[in-house]
């Protein structure tokens, strides 16, 4: 079918352009089984597919001293390669599906550019070495916690908090959490670094959540919200209960704000009243398409696969060390 | 700037620099001999002060960086070749891999040809060898009194020596500070084994000599006569000790074409009030009368990144022998992760070892003999690092 639409159109083009056209594009000529001869390229506009030379270089060009973490791996899988260890792959009983909200600090960051599995798996060991020595509960945003530390300041040497968790962050040994209360009047926010050895005790006193991810507006509504006792009695839920949901809703108190808190969507507090401008600023700010955007949620979340294997190798040296400090209670309770 | 021009001679690449450090009006321009006189027999015995024409070369100012020439080293070899056989079916693939592991495998692991070099000891005027690390990232530890601190962690992996060069041949060499006399040779290290099909066969010979598999990576320190070690041995993360103060010399990352404001830190001009299309423009490249022109080294748009660049006296604080990796107190490693990193030494006079480090120094490298009766530990740690596996800080209360 091509050759004779081929042929037309030689027949069709004067013969100057048809050689110019052979010497503007000699790599895209037409062939055709039944002429041997080279036939002119048609006139009408191609899509240049093929990337310009210019780009094609910038591709090509050898980063001089930069791998790929693909590449990387590859050379420490070599077998070429002497000297040093390569990282085990653990398989196992694998770890819940929500595994992942209750430790959220051991997911890396989902950026390739800064990934290393040997870095990542140093810094998952040291984590659950210090995990063995105090005891991180799990706790979520909106959970009321108390922590010890060691302050050089005060007179007994250590200092307790109480507050309720407002945010939870950062990867790896940086994870943190921030706790807020009022003293004397005044509202008080303390960041403390989940691994940081000036730590004593991490303890939670209700274990519940809120409906949204940060409570910062809880610097703009009234105190009461945020006050709680520094005599707090723990509460044990029973064994396998969900954890409740708090569906308290606060109302925030007039402008000013520390935020343009209607833009935030957010689901924990009362209805605002919105004034004319506040309406434009929502529709100006508001990202619908974020929702449907796959692209988003691949770059910002781990693969799968790999999640699961991490959160398997921590479950199971979680599950270890909580034996083991079952077993030291129960040695404990025996020589009492 | 025309003026300054006339007292400097016409061959600007061959102004060496004297003083780094100093800012000076003058500086000594250095041209040395022709390199056919090198290369004669009789170089050592002119590889003094004599060698070098001294020439006042006034108000030359340093480059921030200097542009290397795209053109490669003619002393260099064709690294990598694109020849690949397209007959091979999966099965003879398989078999020539086999036969290359086993080619290497075993010459790794066997006696070297030669009996051992001597090992000296280690003096306060000897340079080591480096080695060649990937930078691998950063990550947060903290002091036993509780301060944190960040760490860059490096992992060596795959090192070993591929060749030595006594000064006297080094003397001879294009490349050649004759400042340097006879002091130094040339330690080549490469880093990361590779299969051999994919180098060219000029690039392959070059491993001939040490019967190790052909590196991607390839580079070379100045070492004293004393610090040579023999071509084949491997080089490990043991090299440095817990405590040493090392240089990490690496190309940073590579930005590409970039505007003044990201190059140089430039305010650019106001967004509004009258102004248009020149938010993020230079502005007034310079002033009038006696000082006109464009001055040399005047900061414009241009190439970002990709320079090399030495981050000095970084300290040892932890070790891991088990996968070779070097945590480094301290942050300022250049380039991205997955950079390659030339280690070695400090040259900082500050930081050189003390008397008690220098009788621990292995030279000229660490071998496995060296290692007491029970092995290794997997990890070492500085006196002043908290451990994960220590309790928490505990301060003791004051009496009063």
């Amino acid at each position: 079918m091509a050759a004779p639409m081929a042929q037309l159109c030689v027949n069709l083009l004067p013969k100057r352009l048809g050689l110019m056209s052979q010497h503007i594009n000699c790599s895209c000529v037409f062939f055709s089984s039944s002429s041997p001869l080279r036939q002119p390229k048609p006139l009408k506009h191609v899509v240049n597919y093929q990337r310009t030379r210019a780009e094609v270089a910038r591709a090509l060009r050898r980063k001089q001293n930069f791998l790929h973490h693909e590449m990387v791996d590859k050379h420490r899988a070599s077998p070429l390669q002497s000297g040093t260890a390569q990282i085990s792959e653990e398989s196992g009983e694998g770890a819940p599906r929500e595994y992942r909200y209750v430790m959220p600090e051991f997911l890396p960051n989902p950026d390739f550019q800064y990934r290393d599995k040997v870095l990542e798996k140093m810094e998952r060991r040291d984590m659950l070495r210090r995990r063995a020595v105090i005891d991180i509960p799990e706790f979520y945003v909106g959970s009321i916690m108390a922590v010890t530390v060691s302050d050089p300041y005060s007179p007994g040497k250590t200092n307790r908090f109480v507050g309720i968790c407002i945010d939870r962050g950062g990867r790896g040994l940086k994870a943190y959490f921030v706790l807020r209360n009022v003293v004397d009047g005044l509202g008080v926010e303390v960041m403390y670094e989940m691994y940081n050895p000036t730590v004593h005790s991490i303890q939670v006193l209700r274990l519940e959540k809120r409906l949204d991810d940060q409570l910062y507006y809880l610097r703009n509504a009234p105190l009461e919200h945020s006050t709680f006792s520094f005599d707090t009695q723990p509460v044990n839920l029973p064994r396998d209960a969900p954890v409740p949901v708090n569906t308290t809703k606060v109302k925030l108190n007039p402008k000013p704000w520390e935020y343009r808190w209607e833009r935030f969507n957010l689901k924990g507090i009362e209805p605002l009243p919105l004034t004319a401008k506040m309406e434009r600023g929502i529709k100006e700010h508001a990202k619908p398409w974020e929702e449907y955007d796959l692209m988003l949620k691949y770059r910002q979340t781990v693969n799968e696969d790999e999640e699961r294997s991490i959160m398997t190798e921590v479950f199971q040296e979680n599950s270890r060390i909580e034996g083991e400090r079952k077993s030291s209670r129960a040695v404990l309770r025996r020589k009492k | 700037m025309k003026k300054r021009n006339k007292s400097t001679h016409s061959c600007q690449s061959c102004v060496y620099k004297i003083n780094m450090a100093s800012k000076s009006v003058v500086t000594l321009g250095v041209r040395p001999l022709s390199h056919s006189f090198l290369g004669s027999a009789s170089a050592s015995v002119y590889l003094g002060s004599n060698s070098v024409c001294l020439q006042q070369v006034r108000h030359r100012r340093f480059p921030k960086f200097v542009v290397r020439p795209s053109t490669r080293r003619p002393w260099h070899v064709r690294k990598w070749t694109e020849k690949r056989d397209e007959s091979l079916d999966t099965s003879n693939e398989n078999f020539i891999k086999e036969v290359i592991v086993d080619k290497y495998a075993g010459a790794v692991s066997s006696p070297l040809k030669d009996g051992p070099w001597e090992r000296n000891p280690y003096m306060r005027e000897t340079r080591r060898a480096g080695v060649l690390a990937l930078k691998l990232g950063t990550l947060m530890h903290w002091k036993k009194d509780g301060t944190p601190f960040t760490v860059t962690v490096l992992q060596v992996l795959d090192n070993h020596v591929i060749n030595y060069v006594p000064p006297e041949v080094y003397a001879t060499y294009p490349s050649h500070n004759p400042h340097q006399g006879l002091r130094f040779g040339l330690q080549v290290v490469g880093s990361l084994s590779c299969d051999p099909r994919q180098f060219s066969k000029p690039y392959n010979n070059l491993f001939l000599k040490a019967g190790v598999p052909p590196k991607r990576w390839l580079t070379r320190f100045l070492v004293t006569p004393d610090a040579a070690i023999q071509p084949g041995t491997a080089l490990d993360v043991n090299h440095f000790k817990i405590g040493d103060y090392v240089d990490t010399q690496g190309r940073t990352r590579d930005y590409g074409f970039q505007g003044v404001i990201k190059r140089w830190g430039m305010k650019g001009m106001p967004k509004s009030h009258g102004t248009t299309k020149s938010e993020r423009k230079m502005g007034s490249t310079g002033g009038g009368g006696d000082k006109d022109g464009i001055w040399k080294g005047k900061h414009m748009p241009g190439m970002m990144g990709n320079h090399l660049r030495t981050m000095y006296g970084l300290k040892i604080c932890r070790i891991n022998t088990r996968y070779n990796l070097l945590y480094l107190a301290g942050v300022g490693v250049p380039g991205l992760p997955h950079t390659f990193i030339r280690v070695s030494d400090t040259v900082l006079p500050r930081k050189q070892r003390s008397e008690e480090q220098m009788s621990q120094v292995s030279m000229p490298t660490w071998f496995p003999e060296d290692a007491e009766e029970d092995s290794l530990p997997e990890e070492l740690f500085s006196e002043d690092v908290f451990q994960f596996t220590e309790p928490s800080l505990q301060l003791e209360a004051e009496e009063s």
